[in-house]
């Protein structure tokens, strides 16, 4: 048995949009081990989020073979999601919506406790860690839509982690937050990864701000993987310079 | 003001009183996905329907179920697949049902300026009979049923549907229960609140709560109370005014809504920014 299994395993993936003929990502050979933190960078509309969405199943590839945990998504998605936490891409939420933020971050794990069944002690004190974990415990009765961007994210975030992810995916969780949120998402996310060895894959189009866990790039651009290295080699390369001529600054 | 025997009112009270709960239970839901005119859409739906049943005469309940339950059929599928604006499906089928409706009434000769067709526009407060009391009550059930047994998959299907999706959630298949739910509340409610009007209780119990609350649970809860509420003002104010009940209810539960923005603490200026400094002074 191999000692360290691919968590993520795409073999030659495209994936269509319903109702188009052009990929959106083509011919994408992608392998994540356990425990790895990798970021995919690229330009606006290189299809970064198209393939995070790939992964766990949300869109549906229309070509070669991909496999998470060893299962196959279009066979397993629902019961690949249950262990792949998800935080969404400039998630706007409205100042009036009728969600507390407890309930929030419980409904992240409702796929996981399953239908027909309620949430027990147990999946509230994992709701509770999650939110500790992002340091947002006494915004529980707090209604989301009045918590700022940086606090939103962090309970998109304890939503994530309530699901206990072996495999979490993050879309651009830095967009949209100042400096001081940067940091503290940052160092949450350098937390998650050193003490529960949860594989994170993370798309970002800002160069400057890259976990410092994260220790490998995927470079995309037009649809395909055009560079997967190690972060020090990538920032220096001279594809990054020319896909990022401003340093990757948002 | 109309004097009449209590035991002659129970079947319109108890129907009132269960219309108002099915109906404003599934506002919450129908508000929160944006599918109020889809609702819309339904409600006329259930009205051609019901004129279906004058024509073939059948009991038009029953044909106003079965025209509302195949438009959740149609309406799912069609929201999902279709690549057109969801307003341009709904104004679509919103207009074929309602040309259907005045179609089966006209084809039907003498029936279509009579009492029992124009009830189904507006509603009858005598229309209700134990029958439908049964039926309404059945329904009542089964969504309380559905609400309890599913509340935490609605939840989150309610904040975010991808998100919900992405954490192991089968969200179309409460996509169309929440379809099939309006569908059978809107049908059964007709004969009561009548087609052109029923979508009211549906949207307007619901929007007074939203008014109030931030939590979804105690949405659920006052929703359907404002919508039992607004079903018993507006049949008494139907009985003393001899107004149309479906009117009356409209009426009441608009007024409802009207006075909430007025009185709404959401809405007030400074709110968020008392809110806010409140919280950080306790956190000092």
């Amino acid at each position: 048995m191999e000692k360290n299994p691919a968590i993520v395993d795409l073999h030659q993936v495209d994936t269509i949009y319903e109702g188009e003929k052009i990929p959106v990502i083509h011919d994408i050979n992608l392998t994540v081990k356990k425990n790895d933190f990798l970021s995919i960078i690229g330009p606006n509309g290189a299809g970064k989020t198209t393939l995070l969405e790939t992964i766990n199943g949300i869109l549906s590839y229309t070509a070669g073979k991909g496999k998470v945990f060893g299962k196959q998504i279009k066979k397993h998605k629902n019961s690949i999601r249950k262990h792949t936490g998800y935080v969404i891409q400039n998630f706007e939420i409205e100042p009036r919506a009728p969600f507390l933020c407890k309930d929030v971050v419980m409904s992240g794990r409702s796929g996981k406790i399953g239908l027909l069944r309620f949430p027990t002690k147990k999946d509230w004190d994992i709701v509770w860690k999650s939110m500790g974990l992002v340091g947002m415990i006494d915004y529980a009765n707090r209604a989301v839509g009045k918590l700022s961007g940086g606090e939103f994210q962090k309970i998109l975030l304890a939503r994530a982690l309530a699901q206990e992810p072996d495999l979490l995916l993050l879309d651009e969780p830095f967009s949209n937050l100042d400096f001081s949120a940067r940091n503290q998402i940052e160092i949450l996310l350098n937390r998650v990864h050193d003490q529960y060895k949860t594989t994170i894959v993370m798309v970002s189009h800002d160069l400057t701000f890259l976990p410092t866990r994260c220790n490998r790039l995927i470079v995309m651009d037009k649809g395909s993987i055009v560079m997967d290295d190690t972060k020090d080699n990538v920032l220096q390369s001279d594809l990054v310079h020319s896909l990022f001529p401003k340093g990757g600054k948002q | 003001m109309t004097t009449l025997p209590l035991f002659f009112l129970l079947p319109s009270i108890l129907g009132a009183v269960l219309a108002g709960f099915v109906c404003s239970t599934m506002g919450t839901f129908v508000v929160r996905m944006n599918l109020s005119s889809i609702g819309y859409c339904m409600s006329h739906a259930a009205f051609a329907g019901a004129a279906f049943g004058i024509l073939i005469s059948i009991d038009p309940m029953i044909s106003a179920v079965l025209f509302a339950f195949a438009t959740a059929l149609v309406l799912g599928p069609l929201s999902e697949k279709a690549r057109l604006e969801s307003n341009v499906v709904i104004g679509f089928l919103f207009s074929v049902m309602i040309a259907l409706g005045f179609i089966f009434l006209s084809l039907k000769p003498g029936e279509a300026a009579t009492g029992r067709a124009l009830s189904i526009l507006w509603g009858s407060l005598f229309s209700v009979n134990y029958d439908n009391v049964l039926l309404l009550s059945l329904l009542s059930f089964a969504l309380l049923v559905f609400v309890i047994v599913f509340y935490k998959e609605l939840v989150a299907v309610m904040f975010h549907r991808k998100l919900a999706e992405s954490a192991g959630i089968n969200t179309k298949m409460f996509y169309f229960a929440v379809l099939f739910f309006t569908g059978f509340a809107v049908a059964l409610s007709l004969k009561l609140v009548g087609g052109l009007l029923v979508f009211a209780l549906i949207v307007n119990p619901t929007s007074t709560a939203y008014q109030f609350f931030y939590d979804f649970k105690k949405i659920m809860i006052i929703s359907p109370v404002i919508g039992i509420l607004s079903c018993l003002l507006g049949f008494y104010l139907s009985l003393i005014a001899d107004f149309p009940i479906g009117a009356a209810i409209v009426i009441v539960s608009a007024t409802g809504f009207a006075v909430s923005l007025i009185v709404s603490p959401k809405r007030k200026k400074g709110f968020f920014l008392k809110s806010k400094q409140k919280l950080d002074s306790s956190y000092k």
